[in-house]
C-alpha cells in the first residue's frame, strides 16, 4: 500500500512587508518560507501508520515547486521515507489550486499510490482546495477535516473521524483510494533527529516537469487556471490614539472616545 | 530597520558644562571589581558600554586619598600617579568610541573601614557608621575640612590628566558631602551645622574649589540622594533638597539625582522583586523644576517607549542606567536600530550587586554573561567568533544554561538540535517566574526565546525541540549529534538532605501526602493545608518567597531555619523589605535550628547551638561535647521542604557509562553544565552554557581554560620610579 503525501512550502510574512510590483503578491525579500503546518502533521500520520503496519506500507512525499521547495521535502524525509517527488517548471508558476490538484493527481496515477493524505489547507493562502480537488481530479473518495486515522492494509475500507462544529466528531468509513486532507491536533508531529537530517540528505528525490507526467503548457500555469489573483490589497487599519495631558484632561477625552462609540454626542 | 520616530529624542546631543554628551544614554558609576587594579577589565568593560552606544560612561566610586579606603571591598582608586596610568587605559578606550568618560570622587566618612590603609576617617560629627558598625570617625575642625577639600581638588586634578571628561562629588548613599548635609549626620553647632544653608556649606564649597580647578575642562556632576527616606531625620526631598539644588546650581553641570542611602541602597538599585522601571521618579521629577542644569537619573529604566516618556513630560534630560548598561552594553544602539526585540533586558535579581556586597570578586549578571569577561576572556557580548568545525549538537535541556548555550552556538554557525520536554524554554524559569514578585525574571527566558527563534531562521537544520519526549541514554547515543551537552537541570532534595548534616532528615518523604518539595507547591499537583511549616537550608530566596506565596494565599506559614532567612538577599539587597514584608505578612521565623525527625504531621526541631559549649575528648564514637537535650516538637498540616538541591544527572552518567559506544555512534564528546553539573546561581548556570559553547574547540572543553589574570608584576613597581625590593626602615 502507498501513501502519497503532497506538501507545501508556505511562505510566512516578516512583521513588516511590501507588495510586488504588479500588485499580485507579496514581494519575496519579504518572505520566509517553511514546511505547511498541516502537512507536518499529514506526514507525521502516514509516519505512524507505517510504524504500525511495516514494510507493507510505503509513504512517499511530493510537492510541487522550485529548486528551495526541496527544503520541505529534506524535513519529511529527516524523519522516515525514502524518497520524495519534486515536479517543477517554469511554467507552473502563478499555477491556481485546481491546477496543482492535477499536477498531484498525475503523480499519483504514475506512483500508482492507494491513499493521499493532504494538510487540510495551506497557511499563507488558505485555500483549502488542493487536497479534494485531487479527489475529483482521480475520481477518487475523500474526506476533508480528519482528525483520526484507522487502516488495515488491503482492506477495502478505512475508518476516519471527520471535526464537526461545537466539538463533535463524525466517524465515517472511506472506500479506498481515498483523499484524506489531515486536520492539526490529529497527531504530534515529532521532531526529526540530526542523524534523520543527516540521512535525508542522502536519499533521492526524483525532479519531474509537467510534461513528464503527460500535462501541457497549456494545462499548467496561467494558462491552466480557472482562477487568478487580481490584486492584493491591505484593508485600512484600525486607528490608535495616544491620550496626552493631566490625568483631567485624559479622563475627559476618554470619556468623549466611549461616548463616540456608544453612539452618543 | 531604522530607529522609531518617538524615540529619537533619546538621541538628541546635550551639553553638560564645557563638554557635550552625544545622547541620552548614561552609565552611571556602578562597581565591577576593577576599580585601578584591573586596568584591562575596567577598561574593557566600559569601552564595550561605549561602543553599544552609550554617550557616557563612569568608573565606579573612587577613592580620592587613604584616608577613604573600603576594603573589604573594591572602589577604583586615584591616590597617586600610578592610578592615574592605569585608568588612562579606560579613558583612551572609551573615547576611542566617542563617548564622554567620568569618575565618582568618593569620600566614605565612618562608611569607609580603612582596614587596608589603617586611616581614620573624618566626619561632620563622630557617629558611628549605620552600614559599617565597627567604624567611628573623627569630627572635622576646619582645618580638617580644608585638607580633605584639598583631596577632592588634588584628586580631580589627577582625573584630568588621566583623560576624564566628567568629575563627580560624590554625594549620593550617604557619604561625606550628604553626611554634611543630612541631619542624621551633621549634630554640628558650627557654620558648617545646624541651619540648611550652614549643613550645605561643605558640599557647595567643595564644588567650588573643584570647579575652580578643573572646571574649564571637565564637566561637574554631583551624584545627590534628594530623600534619604527616613523623613525629616534626614533629607527630604520638598524640604532641603530642592533649596541646596537652587543654593548649588551654579557650581554644577549635571545633576545626577536618586534617593536612599548606603545601608539600604536597595531603596536606589531597587530589586525587580520590590520595585519596578522609573520607581524614583517621584522624588526625582522635583530637580528639573528648580535647577537650570541638566539633570539624569536611574530607576532600571529599559524601556525605550519609558525613557522617552521621561524626558519628554520633562522628569529627566538624561537616562541614567547601572544594571540595564550591565545587562544590555548595546542598548542605546539597539534602540537606534529599531532593534528593541534585541535588547537583554535587565531582570532585576541584583546579582550584579551581590558581588560588591560581597567584597569584590569580578561582577556577574545573570542575563548578560559576558559582564566582566570582557577582557580576561575576551568575550564580546554581541559578536562571537566563527564555528571552528562541522560539529553538530544536541543540547539536552532548554534552562538558563542549555537555552543560552544553544544560542551561541547557533550564534557561531553551528547546527544544533535543543530539546526540552517542557513546551517552553526556560527550564526552571518557567515556574520561578510565578513566584510573587519574580515575574520579571522571566526576561531571561524571553530573551534567549526570541534569539532562537530568529536564530533558527538562519540555519534550518537547527532545531529547538519543545514538548518532546524525554530523552533516553539510547536516545542521545543513536541521535547522530557529533556532540552531546547536559543541561538538565536540578530537583530540590526530596528527603530532607542539607548543607547541615549532610544526610537526610529521618522521616521526611515528599512522596508521602503531607510532605512537598518546592516543586510541587509550584505545579499544585499536591493539596496543601492550612498550616504550614517550611524547613529552610537554602541561603537564597525559595523559602521566602514560598512563605509569601503561601501565606498571601491564607495559610499559616512558619519557617524553621538552619541558615538564616535569604541569606544570599542581603547581598543582592532584597533581604530588609523582605523581612518586613515577613513581618507584615504575619510569617513566624524560627532560627538557628534544625531538625532531627519528621512525621506525617510534626516535626522535632533542636537548637543548632544547644547544649555542648565545652569541647573534650572522649575517644572514638563520642562527640567531644555534650550532646543536646533540648528537643521541640512542631505542628504542621503540610511540610515544605528547602533543604537542598541535586544535580539532574542521569543522562550524563548513563552515557558516561557507556563511553565505548561513543565512537560507533560517532559521538565525540558529552559535556555537562549548568544546575545538571552542579545546582549554582542563574547567572552561573548561563555562565557555563556561553562558557562551553564558546570553548567548544577546546580539546577538553568540559573545563575552562584559564583566563587573563591580572595581578601585580613582581618586579615592577606600582608607582612610577618607586622600588619594589624588600626593603626595611630601620
Ligand atoms: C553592581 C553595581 C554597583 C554599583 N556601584 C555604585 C557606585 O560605585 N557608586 C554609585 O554611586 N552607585 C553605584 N551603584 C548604584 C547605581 O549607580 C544606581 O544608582 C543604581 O543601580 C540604580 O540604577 P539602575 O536602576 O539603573 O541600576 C551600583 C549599582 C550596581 C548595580
Amino acid at each position: 500500500m502507498k501513501i502519497l503525501v503532497p506538501v507545501k512550502q508556505v511562505a510566512v510574512l516578516d512583521e513588516d512587508f511590501e507588495l510586488r510590483d504588479d500588485g499580485k503578491d507579496v514581494d519575496v525579500d519579504f518572505l520566509d518560507y517553511e514546511l505547511n503546518e498541516w502537512d507536518d502533521f499529514a506526514w507525521e500520520a502516514a509516519l505512524q501508520l507505517q510504524e504500525q503496519h511495516g514494510d507493507v506500507i510505503e509513504i512517499v512525499p511530493m510537492t510541487v515547486g522550485p529548486e528551495e521547495a526541496s527544503d520541505s521535502l529534506l524535513k519529511c524525509l529527516g524523519k522516515g521515507g525514502e524518497r520524495a517527488i519534486r515536479v517543477w517548471h517554469e511554467s507552473l508558476q502563478d499555477s491556481d489550486p485546481a491546477v496543482i490538484a492535477r499536477v498531484i493527481a498525475k503523480v499519483a496515477q504514475r506512483e500508482q499510490a492507494d491513499m493521499v493524505f493532504a494538510g487540510t489547507l495551506a497557511s499563507d493562502h488558505g485555500y483549502s482546495q488542493t487536497g479534494v480537488s485531487v479527489a475529483a481530479e482521480l475520481n477518487w473518495a475523500k474526506a476533508a477535516v480528519v482528525s483520526k486515522v484507522n487502516i488495515s492494509p488491503n482492506a477495502s475500507c478505512i475508518q476516519v473521524n471527520r471535526e464537526l462544529e461545537g466539538g463533535l466528531e463524525e466517524s465515517i468509513e472511506v472506500q479506498c483510494p481515498a483523499v484524506l486532507t489531515i486536520q492539526l491536533g490529529i497527531n504530534e508531529p515529532r521532531y526529526a533527529s540530526l542523524r534523520g537530517i543527516k540521512q535525508a540528505k542522502a536519499k533521492p528525490i526524483e525532479v519531474l516537469s509537467h510534461t513528464d507526467l503527460g500535462l501541457q503548457d497549456s494545462d499548467v500555469g496561467i494558462a491552466g487556471s480557472r482562477s487568478r489573483v487580481r490584486r492584493m490589497v491591505m484593508p485600512a487599519k484600525g486607528q490608535a490614539e495616544l491620550i496626552e495631558g493631566s490625568v483631567v484632561e485624559q479622563a475627559a477625552r476618554l470619556a468623549d472616545i466611549v461616548k463616540q462609540l456608544r453612539g452618543g454626542v | 530597520m531604522a530607529r522609531d520616530p518617538k524615540h529619537d529624542i533619546l538621541f538628541e546631543p546635550i551639553p553638560i558644562g564645557p563638554k557635550i554628551l552625544k545622547n541620552r544614554f548614561y552609565q552611571v558609576p556602578h562597581c565591577i571589581g576593577a576599580g585601578s587594579d584591573k586596568p584591562g577589565f575596567q577598561a574593557a568593560h566600559r569601552s564595550i558600554k561605549a561602543e553599544g552606544g552609550w554617550g557616557g560612561v563612569n568608573t565606579e566610586y573612587l577613592s580620592i586619598h587613604p584616608e577613604s579606603d573600603d576594603t573589604h571591598r573594591l572602589s577604583a582608586r586615584l591616590w597617586d600617579e600610578g592610578d592615574v596610568r592605569n585608568l588612562r587605559a579606560m579613558t583612551d578606550a572609551v573615547h576611542a568610541h566617542d563617548a564622554l568618560c567620568g569618575v565618582e570622587m568618593w569620600y566614605g566618612g565612618s562608611h569607609a573601614p580603612n582596614m587596608e590603609s589603617r586611616c581614620t576617617p573624618r566626619g561632620p560629627s563622630q557617629y558611628a557608621s549605620e552600614f559599617e558598625t565597627m567604624t567611628y570617625c573623627k569630627e572635622m575642625d576646619l582645618d580638617d575640612i580644608n585638607m580633605v577639600q584639598g583631596y577632592y581638588v588634588d584628586a580631580a586634578k589627577r582625573a584630568r590628566d588621566a583623560g576624564f571628561d566628567i568629575v563627580y562629588v560624590y554625594g549620593a548613599h550617604s557619604y561625606l558631602p550628604l553626611q554634611f548635609l543630612s541631619p542624621y549626620y551633621n549634630k554640628r553647632t558650627d557654620g558648617y551645622g545646624g541651619s540648611l544653608a550652614n549643613r550645605a556649606r561643605f558640599w557647595i564649597e567643595t564644588l567650588e574649589k573643584v570647579k575652580r580647578a578643573v572646571g574649564d575642562e571637565c564637566a561637574i556632576a554631583t551624584r545627590f540622594a534628594v530623600d534619604t527616606l527616613i523623613a525629616d531625620a534626614g533629607v527630604e526631598v520638598e524640604r532641603d533638597a530642592l533649596d541646596f539644588v537652587r543654593m548649588a546650581d551654579d557650581y554644577v553641570d549635571v545633576w545626577d539625582v536618586n534617593v536612599g542611602d548606603i545601608a539600604e541602597w536597595g531603596e536606589d538599585a531597587g530589586p525587580s522583586r520590590f520595585y519596578r522601571q522609573g520607581h524614583q521618579l517621584p522624588w526625582q521629577r522635583f530637580i528639573k523644576q528648580v535647577s537650570k542644569k541638566p539633570v539624569l537619573g536611574v530607576g532600571r529604566f529599559t524601556d525605550p517607549e519609558k525613557m522617552a516618556e521621561v524626558i519628554r513630560s520633562g522628569q529627566l534630560d538624561i537616562i541614567g542606567a547601572a544594571r540595564p548598561s550591565i545587562a544590555d552594553p548595546f542598548l542605546p544602539e539597539k534602540i537606534n536600530q529599531g532593534r528593541a526585540d534585541d535588547i537583554r533586558t535587565c531582570i532585576g535579581c541584583n546579582v550584579c550587586i551581590s558581588r560588591w556586597e560581597i567584597g569584590g570578586p569580578p561582577m556577574i549578571c545573570t542575563q548578560n554573561p559576558t559582564a566582566g569577561e570582557e577582557y580576561r576572556r575576551g568575550w564580546h557580548p554581541e559578536k562571537f567568533p566563527k564555528a571552528g568545525s562541522d560539529d553538530s549538537f544536541l543540547v539536552v535541556g532548554a534552562g538558563p544554561a542549555g537555552s543560552e548555550c544553544a544560542r551561541v552556538l547557533m550564534e557561531r554557525g553551528y547546527t544544533v538540535h535543543l530539546v526540552d520536554d517542557q513546551d517552553k524554554i526556560g527550564g526552571s524559569t518557567n515556574s520561578i517566574a510565578t513566584l510573587p514578585g519574580l515575574g520579571e525574571w522571566g526576561y531571561h527566558r524571553d530573551y534567549r526565546e526570541v534569539q532562537l527563534n530568529k536564530l533558527l531562521k538562519k540555519n534550518k537544520e537547527s532545531q529547538v525541540a519543545l514538548g518532546a519526549k524525554k530523552l533516553s541514554v539510547d536516545d542521545c547515543l543513536e541521535y547522530g549529534a557529533d556532540k552531546v551537552i547536559i543541561a538538565t537541570g536540578a530537583h530540590w532534595n526530596t528527603d530532607g538532605t542539607n548543607a547541615l548534616t549532610h544526610d537526610p532528615v529521618e522521616g521526611i518523604d515528599t512522596n508521602t501526602p503531607t510532605h512537598l518539595t518546592p516543586e510541587q507547591v509550584l505545579d499544585g499537583s499536591k493539596p496543601i493545608g492550612n498550616k504550614v511549616l517550611i524547613l529552610n537550608c537554602d541561603p537564597y530566596y525559595m523559602a521566602p518567597s514560598l512563605a509569601q506565596k503561601l501565606q498571601e494565599a491564607g495559610h499559616k506559614v512558619t519557617i524553621a531555619t538552619g541558615v538564616g532567612l535569604g541569606h544570599y538577599m542581603h547581598f543582592t539587597l532584597e533581604a530588609p523589605n523582605m523581612h518586613r514584608m515577613m513581618h507584615e505578612l504575619g510569617i513566624e521565623v524560627v532560627g538557628d535550628v534544625w531538625a532531627s525527625k519528621a512525621e506525617a504531621n510534626r516535626i522535632q526541631l533542636y537548637p543548632i547551638f544547644g547544649d555542648g559549649y565545652r569541647r573534650e575528648y572522649r575517644g572514638p564514637g563520642k562527640l567531644p561535647r555534650r550532646e543536646n537535650t533540648h528537643f521541640d516538637w512542631h505542628e504542621f498540616d503540610s511540610l515544605v521542604v528547602v533543604t537542598g538541591r541535586s544535580s539532574d544527572n542521569e543522562l550524563f552518567t548513563g552515557l558516561k557509562a557507556r563511553k565505548d559506544e561513543w565512537a560507533a555512534n560517532d559521538i565525540k564528546g558529552v559535556y555537562l553544565i549548568g544546575d545538571a553539573w552542579a545546582p549554582k546561581l542563574m547567572a552561573d548556570a548561563t555562565f557555563d552554557g556561553q562558557r562551553i559553547a564558546r570553548e567548544i574547540e577546546l580539546e577538553d572543553p568540559q573545563h575552562p581554560k584559564p583566563y587573563r589574570r591580572e595581578v601585580a608584576v613582581w618586579g615592577s613597581p606600582y608607582l612610577p620610579g618607586d622600588k619594589f625590593e624588600i626593603e626595611y626602615d630601620i
